[in-house]
């Protein structure tokens, strides 16, 4: 899961999967914008089959927050 | 192909394309920031440097007054939010206010059409009603105002101007599939991910037309393809015409898109056919392009592209076998092409979607005599022979050869391929099942059958040798269509050989009988090293030492000893 994740930030933000950590955060990444936002949700949304809320959207701002709201949401299913 | 990896190689295409952007600006009244991506994409692919900028949100009217150096626009206009939540608020307005409101967007139409007369391509999405009055058993004030408006839109666009049939793609999608309403509430964004990759790749066409990408011209393969059956072997009258393929090809033709021929048959075979078959709808006259021959494909489509003299990216190629397709992709990645899918009920449809890669806006006179002049010109071309490489693909097949010594169960199959193959049959000596057991339960004949599989799966039982131990000869041997061109006939001929060594047999004679339909064999000892010891008008007889074998061994085909 957490590679999947890794690899959709890495194709949305274009950036090394490498660099992506627990720092990970629109502060730290620059193309990390609304628009861009708006297209890492929809991709994992995709990739796990989840449909996320909109508490869920708002707080996916940094790569540890994404990993705990998706975990979640698989344990849900 | 998921979003975030056509986000990721939509950024790779962008640096690798050159030459002029084509820039695409795309204008709203709903929030449309997945289309960027998704156009970008589907047109970078076809090599389209596109760049596409998104127009602020409900500004259509004033965004169509700034654009400026664009290609072309898009207009995602939605009924529903001419007034946020039209679509519930519409039976409380009074009836002078729904007048006023149909007054208010013609005007708007007007503004944006007349602000946009001097883009190359405009492109409007008819009014659609499709998500919100899905559920209405009658017409209702949304129907009928979309209905007012299309009218509107069909009467007023310019000729730059196309309307898109948004509804075509929703259908085809399905309405739950194309929106996701969460977001539509909270942010407005009405349309799927899928369903902005079934639209462009919908719309695309237009694009391509006016950019000169459109694509020129139409390449079949015949058995199979333009008809069922297989020439060479059912004869002109055990093929079945596709004829609902042919007049759309005529329709084609008609319009200025090329017609032509790449087909491993024998020229005369098929001639024959467009000449005469009386239930053919394509005819010669309308084939402007014929490569009707043994040589591989990739050779044949080249040499039909510089024929005509166009790019292999204007071909569209059409052929049965998963072999010929994917060496054509792999080899030509430019050419689109197509397998005719295994259900014959598909291939109409299939068919109906590749005409639209031939859109063009408008026919010309010239357009229709444009098939006689490419006629004209390959006729004056000599055929060049190349010699491109394709060994690379045959040993990513991954092709094994099964061989059977004797083997009584393959008899009834023996048997029918004695009397059924007749191209690639050096002997076409006719033998019936009880023949081939009682060769099979003697001692003088051995009588080999081979099973081809490649990473497609198996071809199943497709060839058969049968020698002769006390005259050392090569009685019959023969191969399916269905396994030719990939080398397999000059594997066959080191088994036989090992066959004969292990036998004992120093000498191997073969013997080539020309018949009407095996004309590609005729060199086929030749080119396998042995010696030719008298010829014949109808007759070569040929002789090898097996020692002397020395061609080269194919060793890209693995060959596996069945029981």
């Amino acid at each position: 899961m957490e590679d999947k994740i890794k690899r959709i930030m890495s194709n949305i933000f274009n950036i090394d999967v490498e660099s992506i950590n627990g720092d990970s955060s629109p502060d730290s990444i620059e193309s990390w914008d609304s628009f861009n936002q708006m297209n890492l949700i929809v991709s994992l949304e995709e990739e796990f089959d989840i449909e996320l809320d909109d508490n869920e959207i708002l707080e996916m701002v940094s790569y540890p927050l994404i990993k705990l709201i998706i975990n979640s949401k698989l344990d849900c299913k | 192909m998921k979003y975030s990896e056509i986000i990721k190689l939509n950024s790779d295409l962008k640096d690798s394309l050159d030459g002029s952007h084509y820039n695409v600006f795309i204008a709203s009244n709903i929030m449309v920031h997945q289309s960027k991506e998704i156009c970008e994409f589907s047109l970078r692919r076809e090599s389209v440097n596109a760049s596409v900028s998104i127009g602020r949100y409900d500004n259509i009217v004033q965004d169509s007054s700034k654009v400026k150096n664009v290609d072309a626009v898009l207009i995602f206009w939605e009924v529903f939010n001419f007034v946020d939540g039209l679509h519930y608020k519409i039976d409380t307005l009074t009836e002078v206010e729904f007048q006023n409101l149909i007054q208010k967007v013609k005007l708007e139409i007007d503004l944006v059409f007349s602000n946009l007369k001097n883009v190359p391509l405009v492109l409007i999405n008819k009014f659609s009603t499709l998500v919100f009055n899905q559920f209405n058993l009658s017409d209702n004030r949304i129907s009928q105002l979309a209905k007012i408006l299309n009218l509107y839109l069909a009467n007023t666009a310019k000729e730059n101007t196309k309307i898109v049939d948004i509804d075509k793609v929703i259908s085809r999608l399905s309405i739950d599939l194309s929106i996701d309403l969460r977001y539509y509430y909270s942010s407005k964004t009405l349309y799927s991910i899928k369903f902005y990759r079934q639209y462009f790749e919908y719309i695309k066409p237009f694009f391509l037309s006016t950019v000169g990408k459109a694509k020129k011209a139409l390449i079949f393969d015949c058995d199979n393809t333009l008809w069922k059956g297989v020439l060479g072997e059912d004869g002109p009258d055990g093929i079945k015409v596709y004829q609902e393929i042919q007049y759309l090809a005529l329709s084609l033709e008609s319009q200025g898109v090329i017609i032509g021929l790449c087909s491993k048959n024998n020229l005369e075979d098929v001639d024959e056919v467009l000449k005469h078959h009386t239930d053919m709808i394509l005819r010669d006259e309308n084939i402007a392009i014929k490569k009707v021959n043994w040589g591989n494909k990739v050779d044949n489509l080249r040499s039909i592209a510089n024929d005509l003299n166009i790019g292999l990216d204007s071909l569209v190629f059409f052929d049965d076998s998963s072999f010929e397709v994917e060496l054509v992709a792999r080899e030509l990645p430019d050419v689109k092409v197509f397998q005719v899918p295994p259900k014959e009920y598909e291939y109409g449809q299939l068919f109906r979607e590749v005409f639209n890669l031939f859109y063009s806006p408008v026919r010309t006179k010239e357009d229709k005599s444009k098939s006689k002049m490419y006629k004209d010109q390959s006729k004056r071309l000599e055929e060049k022979e190349s010699s491109k490489n394709i060994e690379d693909y045959l040993i990513s097949l991954g092709i094994v050869i099964e061989v059977y010594e004797d083997n009584l169960s393959h008899a009834p199959r023996i048997a029918q391929l004695t009397q059924k193959t007749n191209q690639f049959n050096l002997t076409t000596k006719r033998y019936t099942e009880s023949d081939i057991k009682a060769f099979i339960q003697g001692c003088d004949k051995i009588v080999l059958s081979i099973e081809v599989f490649d990473k497609f799966g198996p071809s199943g039982l497709t060839g058969v040798a049968i020698l002769c131990k006390k005259t050392c000869e090569i009685d019959s041997l023969l191969l399916s269509c269905r396994v030719l061109g990939r080398n397999i006939e000059y594997k066959f001929m080191e088994i036989i050989i090992s066959i004969a060594k292990k036998n004992e047999l120093k000498v191997l004679r073969g013997n080539y009988v020309k018949t009407y339909k095996n004309s590609q064999v005729e060199n086929f000892y030749d080119k396998c090293g042995f010696n030719i010891k008298d010829r014949t008008d109808k007759n070569s007889i040929y002789s090898i030492d097996v020692d002397e074998f020395n061609r080269d061994s194919i060793d890209y085909i693995k060959v596996n000893h069945g029981r």
